[in-house]
């Protein structure tokens, strides 16, 4: 991580805060991902940003607080990155399908702060879950609006939409803790279908996966 | 007269309480009593919060009665885990069991039977869903446990085909245990059976273009 310049560097005391947090940050996450929640200290953060103790806590409380900002940094992260590959356009189902395979490229390229996003949510406590839950929530937009009439019968109820982002999201949990999600392309189909069916019916859903 | 009105009796004629119950019983009754204790109190304050102090007293036994009968605060927890997960198991499994032919009214009569427990036991749902996960490792690898045995039972009672996604039973179960999850964390889950219809079509659509396509194949 790459520390600032030593000495006098005439950098304002703002940037120089603002670049200690993001290493602070990023080192957090990484040590998370190798150690675990218990094992990750603040002397170890501090080492690995190259951030003395003091400065550590110039900028954060304590650890828990450091581990929050840590969690709303990657979840605007996944977000982001999100809304980056909706913006092409495209139809409802497209625009669907580039959402999740947006989030299945950032399990896979960022596999710290996926982790943090997807498993701690619901593990660590310390006030994170209500991150968790208005992250899920921030996907059901990508599902809910815009979609079609369904052809046969009514639209699906509300809890649809929330229980496919929620079963997406724990499967992705699992698999991150186990054989992983690659290839990617197949595992979009899967939780693709599982997305579009209650709206498009599973044939409908399979074509347009398939014609991808 | 139940044996507890019994030993409350005996109490309210002074002295000290004579146990004229089994042994067995009052050391099992006991034990129950503390897993209930550390449902309610994990349920009401988290498990990190919650003390053997509390344990104790809420549960109206010594601390040498805990000790006793297990290690220590976490093994309490795992116990009283193991036992609603049992027991829900048992009432979905038993309900499931009433319905022979059609694997739909199954499914949905195994789902409701679970609600209800959920609604039943709000203290044990919010133990086993939400605090389980985050209280200890092995807490934690409980929860998975739970959760893949309800994904294979889910399994067994639905029509299959290689059409489907191989995920299916995992999303599907991980999707109503987010719903439910939420309900619990905010309060709501004594009225979790009024989910039932949406988490049963939830759970039912995918399965069912799959048998759909099977009579079509027996029948043509």
């Amino acid at each position: 991580m790459e520390r600032l310049p030593r000495g006098r560097h005439g950098l304002s005391p703002e940037f120089v805060a603002q670049n200690q947090c993001e290493r602070l940050l990023a080192a957090l996450t990484e040590i998370l991902y190798e150690r675990g929640y218990e094992e990750t200290t603040v002397a170890m953060i501090g080492r690995r940003a190259g951030v003395s103790k003091s400065d550590f806590y110039k900028r954060y409380e304590s650890k828990d607080a450091c581990f929050i900002a840590a969690y709303n940094d990657a979840v605007e992260r996944v977000r982001e990155a999100v809304r980056t590959a909706c913006a092409g356009g495209g139809n409802w189902a497209e625009r669907a399908l580039d959402a999740l395979e947006a989030l299945l490229v950032f399990v896979v390229e960022d596999p710290a702060r996926a982790r943090l996003v997807l498993v701690e949510g619901l593990r660590a406590g310390k006030g994170v879950y209500d991150r968790y839950q208005e992250a899920l929530q921030s996907f059901v937009p990508y599902l809910r609006d815009g979609a079609p009439a369904p052809i046969d019968g009514p639209r699906p109820p509300e809890a649809t939409d929330e229980a496919v982002v929620g079963g997406i999201a724990s499967l992705l949990a699992r698999r991150m803790l186990a054989d992983g999600i690659e290839p990617i392309g197949d595992f979009l189909s899967e939780i693709g279908e599982f997305a579009l069916t209650p709206y498009l019916g599973a044939a409908e859903a399979r074509r347009i996966i398939s014609e991808r | 007269m139940s044996p507890l009105a019994h030993s409350a009796r005996a109490k309210q004629f002074g002295g000290p309480a004579r146990h004229e119950l089994p042994r067995e019983f009052v050391a099992f009754h006991k034990r129950r009593r503390i897993m209930d204790a550390i449902a309610e109190l994990t349920a009401e304050q988290g498990y990190e919060a919650t003390k053997i102090a509390d344990i104790v007293r809420r549960a109206g036994v010594a601390r040498k009665t805990l000790y006793d009968n297990f290690d220590g605060k976490e093994e309490v927890f795992l116990a009283a885990f193991d036992i609603s997960v049992e027991e829900v198991m048992r009432r979905v499994e038993e309900v499931c069991a009433e319905f022979d032919g059609d694997w739909d009214e199954r499914v949905e009569a195994g789902l409701g039977a679970f609600l209800s427990y959920v609604a039943e036991e709000p203290a044990r749902a919010r133990m086993c869903m939400v605090e389980a996960m985050s209280a200890t490792p092995a807490a934690t690898r409980r929860y998975e446990d739970a959760v893949q045995g309800f994904v294979e039972l889910t399994g067994r009672n639905v029509p299959h085909s290689n059409q489907l996604p191989e995920t299916i039973d995992e999303t599907l179960v991980g999707g109503v245990a987010w719903i439910i999850h939420q309900k619990i964390r905010r309060h709501e889950v004594e009225k979790a059976t009024e989910l039932l219809p949406e988490l049963a079509e939830f759970m039912l659509a995918p399965y069912r273009g799959v048998a759909e396509a099977e009579q079509g194949r027996i029948h043509a």
